[in-house]
């Protein structure tokens, strides 16, 4: 009787101790593909959240009103299925209780996930989902650290403006998941307004492998440009068949993912040379950070973790714990619709943007940063002015050294 | 010129996929296991190939036979300790335990290799050669000729060896052959380790022509599955005579239809198959 007696004294110990811990707590959860097809930049999402949410502890962690606060993660594996990252925000919510949510990687899961947010009225603050529609359905809880998807295109454009020959014609291919999708009806419309005429426009089969049809067409209508959307698993497969079926655009060929990627780099060896892509992010040590010191700082501090270079991915991953961190600060308290307020309202400089501050809509407004590959080394073209110098027209296939 | 350039690499890609199915049907046909692990089997022979390229410097084409070996040991102990066990059991039993092997390959390759995008990529990858106007890439045509060499050693194997009599024996009655001294258990084995080799030959050739990551093999599984049910488990030819079917048929799809639509044809052309062929020769070995 007696140890029975002290078995319940235990177990309440127990019980009265834990929520007392759980009280100087925040914790945001996220679904995120940690296996799977896209598992490979699901990682980046993973470790940035888990980088910063450690930096800000090691510094103290927040306050709430005068309390002092650390944060913690719960992150779950969606297995790139679409289906079970609702599922596990369902979970997150209602039976892990998170206080706020960050979001997935790509826009299809972002679009989905965001009506979980919605529909329990919990902020989420995702940056790995670009596409306008997104945004579009008048919800108040779904903040988004990554640009349009329609403006991916934007620099681009402005750059063939001012480029010698510009191009006059160009191909446009597109997956048709919701983010190039996207892409690909904000970039007719841009290369219209700029005189640009379209005389190949395809769309392909989201995972698609073969691009050889497309490419045949590409190399009959003797392009001066070809302008691309989807993944970059596509984007590989895309590059390597061009170079198998010599098809070469007069100008230039550009991607809209994969480019900035270390993997994209590793997987082409020399034949990613010449490339164009763009990046929302560069770590430049002009991005101030309240936790890193600036963006320079920060890639050091990830790749030394990780063993692996960050990309726009990471630090837009960054800065939505931060946003989290300065909203909560601000508001002063953990109400949902308080600290989702406070997002609305909120412009703070971080590693990934300066200002780092929501729309109307909430999503961010950033330019893309041209980017080149030249000699296996990424270089920054073009922003509003050129910076590097591009290598261009892109010479043909077999004209290379 | 453009159809005829996009019927060329509608050929030259059916041959690829027409080797990617031939192990599974070869296995469906004698061992009745639809194998959902085939596409996983060639996935892990795109490792091995890419593997003995980019760390032991072996030239990929000269890389495909120890693939192969090495998969037809892997295939062999598989079938040997664990596939003969259910081997006559219904096939939902077989679909579990394929679907489960299917997993497990997948998920030990990301622990192993990591989601990282790998391509093969030999310095002559983009090589190519214009004959008639048409652009001929060198690894997609040595991967049309490959499947064909390895679909008539296949159809010699069978047709022309005792190994091969005695597996077709074992699929026709399996009574009879155990009467003439044919022990299934190894015969079983042997077989499965053939379609896993066929497999590993494929998977090289696959990362040459696209990239591997441990993902691929849940689409290339459909793939095949759809290849060997249009070719038919009877014989080897007719099986890359489906994949060169389905690779016209989509590139054809892709030229008139849009690139969106060659999944829905690959797979109606299977219902189209399934209704207007005899199901009896489905059946048949």
């Amino acid at each position: 009787m007696k140890r029975l007696f002290t078995a319940l004294g235990a177990a309440a110990l127990v019980a009265s101790a834990a929520p007392a811990q759980a009280d100087d707590v925040v914790t945001l959860g996220a679904s995120v593909q940690l296996t799977g097809a896209t598992a490979n930049t699901g990682r980046y999402y993973r470790d940035a959240y888990q980088l910063t949410i450690d930096t800000i502890n090691a510094a103290g962690g927040i306050k709430v009103g005068s309390k002092p606060y650390k944060l913690a993660l719960q992150i779950l594996d969606n297995q790139s299925d679409v289906n079970l990252s609702v599922r596990q925000y369902v979970e997150l919510i209602t039976a892990d209780k998170v206080n706020f949510l960050l979001g997935p990687f790509a826009s299809n899961f972002a679009l989905n996930d965001s009506s979980i947010a919605e529909k329990y009225q919990i902020p989420m603050v995702q940056g790995g989902g670009a596409s306008t529609q997104i945004y579009t359905r008048n919800y108040k809880y779904i903040f988004g650290t990554l640009p349009p998807a329609d403006d991916y295109y934007v620099s681009t454009i402005e750059m063939f403006g001012k480029l010698d020959p510009k191009p006059q014609t160009a191909a446009l291919v597109a997956a048709d998941d919701s983010f190039d999708v996207s892409v690909a009806a904000g970039t007719r419309k841009h290369l219209a307004a700029a005189g640009i005429k379209i005389v190949v426009d395809q769309t392909y089969r989201e995972g698609g492998t073969d691009f050889s049809s497309i490419l045949t067409q590409i190399k009959a209508a003797n392009v001066d440009a070809i302008l691309w959307a989807g993944h970059e698993t596509e984007a590989l497969n895309f590059i390597r068949q061009m170079k198998g079926l010599a098809v070469s655009p007069k100008d230039y060929y550009g991607f809209t993912v994969g480019v900035p990627t270390e993997d994209f780099r590793h997987a082409l060896g020399k034949d990613a040379d010449y490339t164009f892509g763009m990046t929302s992010w560069l770590p430049s040590a002009d991005l101030k950070d309240r936790w890193f010191g600036d963006a320079a700082d920060f890639a050091t501090a990830y790749e030394k973790k990780f063993s692996y270079a960050p990309d726009y991915h990471a630090a837009s991953g960054a800065a939505d714990v931060e946003t989290f961190a300065y909203a909560i600060e601000k508001a002063g308290s953990l109400d949902p619709k308080a600290v989702r307020d406070a997002i609305a309202a909120i412009s703070f400089d971080s590693l990934y943007a300066a200002p780092t501050k929501f729309g109307g809509n909430g999503q961010i407004v950033l330019p893309q940063i041209v980017i080149q590959v030249q000699s296996g080394a990424l270089k920054t073209i073009f922003t509003d002015k050129f910076i590097d110098k591009p290598l261009y027209p892109i010479p043909a296939w077999d004209k290379r050294g | 010129m453009v159809l005829a350039q996009i019927l060329f690499n509608g050929i030259l890609l059916g041959g690829l996929y027409g080797l990617m199915a031939l192990g599974m049907a070869l296995v469906w046909g004698v061992l009745n296991i639809v194998n959902l692990a085939h596409g996983a089997m060639i996935m892990l022979g795109g490792y091995i190939v890419f593997c003995l390229f980019q760390y032991a410097h072996v030239d990929p084409f000269a890389a495909l036979p120890i693939a192969m070996l090495v998969m037809f040991g892997v295939g062999f102990l598989l079938q040997y300790c664990l596939l003969n066990l259910i081997v006559r059991s219904a096939l939902l039993n077989t679909l579990l335990i394929t679907f489960g092997l299917d997993v497990v390959i997948t998920y030990m390759a990301q622990l192993i290799f990591t989601a990282d995008f790998r391509a093969i990529n030999p310095p002559y990858a983009g090589a190519n050669f214009s004959v008639f106007g048409l652009t001929v890439p060198l690894i997609r045509l040595a991967a049309f000729l490959i499947a064909l060499v390895l679909a008539g050693a296949l159809w010699a194997l069978l047709n022309l060896m005792p190994l091969g009599r005695a597996i077709r024996a074992t699929s026709q009655n399996l009574t009879a052959a155990r009467l003439y001294g044919v022990d299934p258990r190894s015969v079983y084995a042997i077989t499965f380790g053939i379609g896993a080799a066929l497999a590993g030959a494929a998977g090289g050739l696959y990362g040459m022509i696209s990239n591997l990551t441990p993902y691929i093999g849940a689409s290339l599984t459909a793939k095949s599955f759809v290849i060997a049910i249009i070719g038919g488990l009877n014989n080897p030819f007719n099986v890359i005579l489906g994949g060169l079917v389905v690779g016209i048929a989509e590139s054809l799809a892709a030229l008139y239809l849009g690139p969106t639509y060659t999944d829905a044809i690959s797979f109606g052309l299977l219902v189209l198959v399934l209704v207007v062929r005899p199901p009896r020769s489905l059946r048949a070995a």
